[in-house]
């Protein structure tokens, strides 16, 4: 993963667009070409035997999408759903899955120099799940690491 | 050969140029990948020119059939490592892609170029290698997947008999694998799959363009009716966008949906060339060419119907000479009809020719040990016509060229039955065989049913579904059993295990905790398992399409998938196997101590296993289970009867056979096809009673009224389910029309006492089971001593000083039971000789087990009075005549 941060620092444009959004108390950001859409919290069908860390699964069109609830991946405590609560469709390896996060933020460009590699933890997360901070004028995001946090082995 | 049929042609055309649209590119990347050979690539190409090859020379294009095959030769060679690719070689083989692709597009007059330089050059590569070979050992082996290439290749075009007389590529060395290759071939293909494609008629396409555009025409007037708040106009656009989204669904099911003709298309030619090879003359009649099936279904159903076809033609039409002897035309013929029927599409294969003989068949499965001689006997005529799908049967005397190598019925059953589909077959002797190919439209959507179970709905494919059971309140207590800590469910005589969805797929169910509501079983069936689904509701039998679930929610083994329902909501598809093996630790653990769990619902019962059955409705009547040797279906037209004796012709012999009616006041028997038989054992003699309708297997634990009805060869009788239930006294029933069956025995004991009657101790806790034993013992002539439990009888012994000669005893009593009194019995050295006999309602290893440890001599069940008899009768006698010293051990498993 590393490997191919730094690949992406190089030949990257050098703005990044994130799109931030909240997960309990912490900022994180993805990168925007890694969000397919952003969605209400839909009507979840609890999948029974299913990981802790999986919401169930949402009609998205017609395709059967697994929703995870980031908060648990992260190790923090489940949350309800709120009215801000919202779904970011991602594009993991051709599969398409839901996050669910507690609120979302802007969409913000950084100077890919300005992000730099991850502390030990952030706010009690463990660092494999980031791949970078960006220190911004108000507060901190952390750029997800999508591949990481969405391993199957978690 | 003539060239005829131009749709072929045309057909073959566009099958080859789609096999040979990448040849370039696939060449040149195995020549970049030099000594590196990727083995997948060369074999795709292979196939390609393969098919080609035969399709030529199935069609008469010997031109295009040579070249095939000269391509075919170097290719093989390159395969197996034995010829490195080089610019040179390679240059070769793309001038020969080029050759046959010209040559293809010009099928008709191929016949006419001259290929010879091209082949020349082919074989000049070829030769050349083998020189190269010998000079300069190859550096790469092939790869030991080649083996498994084979098959593949002789499967690659089945249909075509030229296929078969092509040798086999032979991978020479397959041995000398060499550790480069195979890890070369282990690395991804060098260019991308290429995803397989489907050809749309244009008018299909355009139709297609046209709804999108209409679409976009409803989006926008929906959008403004909902800007401009305007009711009117929001109808409208929801009306147009209900209409084009049906039409443009079923477009798009359009594109996917392809005439079956394309499969029939190469019948006429296989039943012509097949026919004249046979010897024999035959034609094919073809109808409903026309007819659509899913693209899926058209790619699959090919080799399957191929080989019914070619088996009507070598198994069911005769040769004409034949024919003309049985009066029909000499000309045989095979008809393959195409239908849609009930939303399925069937496909009918029928001959008019000798049709297939179902004594034949029995015998022939019996020959194999496939079915037994009982099966055999009640088989009708159209079951055993259906053997011929059974695995391991194959029907041809003689294999031939044609039909009966490698695959049998069973294959193509097997493999209609993968597409969701069904075989079945008709066959009558002289006149013909019909074979019926039921198939799903499509295989994306599957027939279900749709469940509720914790507040969601869940689908469960109809194809694991044998039936649904609902037991309304009342009727929860009485057919719900628990074994341990397994449910069971009594359904027509046998125990069928259940599984709680809720339970197994840890969701809270609504309705199960409570009492008054009825309980939803669904009998599920997988290949291996079958038990009842409890689930809190049944909704409707949908259709549903299969989605696949994400790769996060692959550990859940009780799912096989998910669904949208109309409702838009997600449904999850269970996996009824899944759900088998996730209860399984219930499931097996049942199984396993069965015995156990069995001897603990006696233990707390204190009850009987009785066989229930009626002869009419107010008619009921129990046999104790421990009597029964085992139960029969018969037909009712193989009871003969023979002066007022019916008889059954049985297994090689006439089984007698008693009837109710015959000795008790009852209500005649009815009539009906086929009865149940429980037979029994009088001494060595076999003996049958004949139960119109089996009700049920139930441990009974109420007191049985000795008194109510008092007639010979009934026991007593209770009250079960609100019916008043006769128990049964096969024993005495039996004596009372075949005295003659006991008189032996009785003489028998005669001799053996000559020491005067013996002396029994009877301990038994119910009375009527303590009044039964006795009157058995009393009518034998022995004294008996009865007591009511374990405790009085030891009392009786140690403190009475009664002397007796055997002692039989229950084994669950109060105060004392059986085991422990017989542990007394050994350890005191007055009466450790006295044989000991146990009673059981029902015996079980188990039991047998703890028995032989504490020291009985033999095990009865309470109602055979046959066997505890002779078992009284053998210990009494052994004992008197080993001088009350060593009595002999004999313990034997009761009842059977």
């Amino acid at each position: 993963m590393n490997t191919e941060a730094v690949i992406n620092n190089q030949v990257g444009a050098a703005e990044l667009q994130l799109a931030t959004f909240y997960v309990g108390e912490l900022l994180l950001g993805l990168e925007i070409d890694q969000v397919q859409e952003i969605n209400r919290c839909l009507d979840v069908t609890v999948v029974p035997h299913a990981p802790d860390w999986v919401r169930g699964v949402i009609n998205l069109r017609g395709d059967v999408v697994t929703v995870i609830d980031l908060r648990t991946v992260l190790g923090l405590e489940r949350g309800t759903v709120t009215k801000d609560s919202r779904n970011l469709i991602v594009n993991v390896s051709g599969e398409l899955v839901g996050l669910c996060v507690d609120r979302i933020a802007d969409i913000i460009a950084v100077s890919r120099g300005d992000v730099i590699p991850p502390p030990p933890n952030i706010g009690a997360v463990d660092e494999r799940f980031f791949s970078g901070v960006f220190t911004g004028k108000n507060d901190i995001v952390a750029v997800l690491n999508l591949q990481e946090a969405l391993e199957v082995e978690n | 050969m003539a060239i005829e049929d131009e749709e072929l042609i045309g057909e073959f055309i566009v099958e080859s140029n789609e096999h040979l649209a990448d040849i370039e590119n696939q060449l040149l990347a195995i020549e970049e990948g030099g000594a590196n050979i990727d083995v997948d690539l060369v074999n795709k190409i292979f196939r390609g020119v393969h098919s080609i090859k035969g399709a030529a020379g199935f069609l008469g294009l010997a031109t295009i059939k040579e070249l095939a095959h000269s391509l075919e030769n170097v290719l093989n060679k390159v395969r197996s490592g034995e010829l490195i690719p080089t610019p040179d070689n390679t240059n070769v083989m793309l001038r020969a892609g080029d050759t046959l692709r010209v040559l293809v597009n010009d099928a008709l007059n191929s016949n006419g170029v001259d290929v010879s330089d091209r082949i020349a050059d082919l074989s000049r590569v070829l030769e050349e290698d083998v020189e190269l070979a010998t000079v300069d050992p190859p550096t790469a082996g092939s790869t030991p997947g080649d083996d498994e290439v084979t098959p593949e290749l002789m499967s690659a075009n089945p249909a075509d008999p030229a296929a078969s007389v092509v040798p086999t590529p032979n991978p020479t060395r397959a041995s000398e694998a060499s550790p480069a290759v195979s890890e070369a071939s282990n690395k991804p293909p060098a260019t991308t799959s290429v995803e397989s494609s489907i050809r749309v008629p244009v008018g299909v396409l355009d139709q297609l363009m046209n709804l999108a555009g209409e679409l976009v025409l409803s989006r926008n007037q929906l959008m403004q009716a909902v800007a401009s708040h305007e009711r009117m106009g929001l109808d409208a656009a929801a009306a147009d966008l209900d209409q084009v989204t049906s039409s443009l669904q079923e477009a798009i099911m359009q594109t996917r949906m392809q005439p079956i003709g394309s499969v029939f298309g190469k019948f006429p030619r296989i039943v012509r060339d097949l026919s004249s090879q046979l010897g024999k003359q035959c034609k094919i009649e073809i109808e409903g060419k026309e007819v659509e099936v899913d693209k899926t279904i058209v790619e699959a159903i090919g080799d399957p119907l191929t080989h019914l076809i070619r088996n009507s033609v070598d198994h069911g039409v005769e040769s004409p000479d034949e024919r003309t002897a049985n009066k029909k035309t000499p000309e045989g013929t095979v008809w393959l009809r195409a239908f849609h029927k009930a939303g399925k599409v069937c496909i009918e294969i029928q001959d008019d020719g000798a049709g297939i003989n179902p004594e034949r068949l029995k015998s022939k499965a019996l020959e194999k040990g496939l079915i037994s001689t009982d099966r055999a006997e009640q088989m009708s005529d159209r079951e055993a016509v259906r053997l011929i799908f059974h695995p391991g049967f194959s029907t041809a005397e003689k294999v031939s060229d044609v039909s009966g190598r490698g695959v049998g019925m069973d294959v193509v059953r097997t493999n209609i039955e993968k597409l969701g589909g069904h075989v079945d077959i008709d066959s009558e002797v002289g006149v013909g065989t019909n074979i019926r190919v039921t198939l799903p439209l499509t295989l994306a959507i599957i027939p279900s049913m749709i469940v509720k179970c914790g507040g969601d709905q869940f689908a469960l494919p109809q194809a694991n579904i044998a039936e649904l059971v609902r037991l309304r309140p009342g009727e929860v207590a009485s057919r719900i059993d628990r074994v341990k800590s397994a449910e069971v469910l009594r359904l027509r005589g046998a125990l069928l295990p259940l599984v709680r969805l809720d339970a197994s797929l840890d969701v809270h169910s609504e309705v199960l905790g409570q009492s008054d509501a009825p309980m939803n079983i669904i009998v599920v069936e997988t290949g291996q398992v079958r038990y009842g689904l409890i689930v809190d509701g049944i909704h409707d039998s949908e259709e549903i399409v299969v989605k696949p679930l994400g790769v996060h929610l692959k550990g859940c083994n009780c799912l096989a998938g998910a669904t949208i329902l109309g409702n838009g909501r997600v449904a999850l598809i269970l996996d009824a196997a899944g759900i088998a093996s996730t209860a399984g630790v219930q499931l097996t653990h049942e199984a396993s101590d069965d015995s156990d769990a069995q001897h603990e619902v006696v233990a707390q019962n204190n009850s009987q296993a009785l066989l229930l059955f009626s002869s009419d409705p107010a008619d009921r009547f129990a046999v104790p289970m421990g009597v029964v040797a085992r139960l029969e279906r018969v037909r009712s037209d193989q009871i003969d009867t023979v002066g007022d004796q019916e008889l059954l012709q049985y297994r090689g012999m006439s089984l007698p056979l008693l009837a109710v009616e015959d000795h008790l006041r009852v209500n005649p028997r009815p009539k009906v096809d086929c009865v149940y038989v429980i037979v029994f054992t009088i001494g060595d003699r076999e003996v049958g009673l004949i139960a119109p309708h089996l009700d049920d297997i139930r441990e009974i634990s109420c007191e049985i009224d000795p008194v109510t009805f008092q007639e010979p060869g009934v026991a007593g009788s209770m009250v079960i389910d609100e019916r008043a239930t006769r128990l049964l006294d096969l024993f005495e029933l039996a004596e009372i029309t075949h005295p003659q069956w006991f008189a032996d025995a009785r003489e028998d004991n005669d001799q053996g006492d000559d020491a005067g009657p013996g002396r029994i101790l009877l301990a038994e806790d119910s009375s009527f089971f303590r009044r039964q034993v006795a009157g058995f013992f009393k009518n034998e002539g022995y004294d008996t001593f009865e007591y009511e439990d374990g405790l009085e009888a030891w009392k009786a012994l140690t403190e009475e000083k009664l002397e007796i000669d055997l002692i039989v005893t229950d084994i669950e009593m109060p105060n004392m039971d059986g085991f422990q009194l017989c542990q007394n019995v050994r350890s005191n050295p007055k009466l450790q000789h006295v044989p000991v006999v146990a009673l059981t309602s029902l015996s079980s290893d188990s039991d047998v087990d703890r028995g032989r440890q504490v020291g009985f001599d033999d095990y009865q069940v309470k109602m055979h009075r046959e066997n505890l008899i002779r078992s009284v009768r053998n210990l009494l006698s052994s004992t008197r005549a080993n001088s009350k010293s060593n009595p002999k051990r004999q313990l034997a498993n009761a009842g059977s």
